[in-house]
């Protein structure tokens, strides 16, 4: 009773989704990678924070840009960390909402290609039936 | 990244384990032995960070015990060293992290590095009663899946 024109057309849409859905799992997978790679640098900076916070006013901080190493002002390094820890902390907030709505997405496809397989299988219990 | 297997007791673990196929019980075992492993790595990590900030403190009190004027070899790399004159050993300059450095005196430095040295004990502490909470868990897996594996072969 099933064309295997059928059958093939139903092969092809299982690849397709198959595709589909190892696709957002390489995406989930990046995400967790720059994810982890920007909690690390928060991490980093929050110390560095903590220190800047420790020392007196007249105390000398440097700042090593490439071979060179300045002298900056106190005031302007607790900015610059600031400014670095906040930036850090809205990448990682939209990195959490990219991969909750990846895994949303994720779901949706193993779904599609369950329905798409279990089409297959009956397809197949039909012609051998016949 | 959290485990969903705090909060079962030993007994619910194990219960729970019988009820999965070896299937997806050597799956729960290389994923538990692999998060082991990862945690062993980190632990290590630690283990050598402390080394490293340990011999940092060390120096510094060895530099402080120098007097100004003293003759030095100085590394400029792995392999060259130049001979100097030791300035002011009151000052150093601590590495903060981000490329930040910090004049400190000898005696902040000190009180740096064991600042330092304690946070990475405490982490170490914390790591190593989340390792071994894993490895009893992959241990529970590795003896139920033994159990089931001889059950089906005399079946066979």
């Amino acid at each position: 009773m099933a064309s295997p024109a059928a059958v093939r057309e139903l092969q092809r849409d299982l690849e397709n989704k198959a595709n589909d859905l190892s696709k957002i799992q390489k995406d989930i997978a990046k995400n967790h990678q720059v994810r982890k790679k920007y909690t690390i640098q928060l991490g980093e900076n929050e110390l560095v924070l903590k220190e800047l916070e420790l020392l007196k006013e007249e105390a000398n901080v440097y700042k090593l840009i490439g071979p060179v190493l300045v002298k900056q002002d106190l005031a302007e390094a607790n900015a610059n960390v600031r400014k670095r820890i906040e930036y850090i902390s809205a990448e990682l907030k939209r990195l959490d909402a990219a991969v909750q709505d990846l895994e949303e997405k994720q779901n949706s496809k193993r779904e599609a290609v369950l329905k798409v397989q279990q089409r297959m299988q009956a397809l197949q219990a039909g012609k051998a039936k016949a | 990244m959290a485990s969903s297997k705090g909060p079962a007791s030993p007994a619910v673990r194990v219960a729970e384990m019988e009820k999965m196929s070896v299937e997806q019980l050597k799956a729960v075992k290389e994923q538990t032995d692999l998060e082991v492993n990862l945690l062993q790595d980190s632990l290590n990590n630690i283990r050598t960070a402390t080394t490293r900030l340990d011999l940092a403190s060390v120096a510094l009190h060895d530099l402080s015990l120098r007097p100004q004027g003293k003759k030095m070899l100085v590394p400029l790399t792995a392999s060259l060293y130049v001979p100097g004159t030791l300035d002011d050993s009151e000052k150093v300059l601590v590495d903060i992290g981000t490329g930040y450095f910090v004049e400190k005196t000898t005696v902040e430095g000190k009180d740096y590095c064991e600042r330092k040295i304690h946070l990475l004990k405490s982490n170490y502490d914390q790591l190593l009663e989340l390792a071994s909470k894993k490895k009893t868990v992959a241990d529970e897996a590795g003896a139920v899946l033994q159990a089931k594996v001889k059950q089906l072969a005399p079946q066979t």
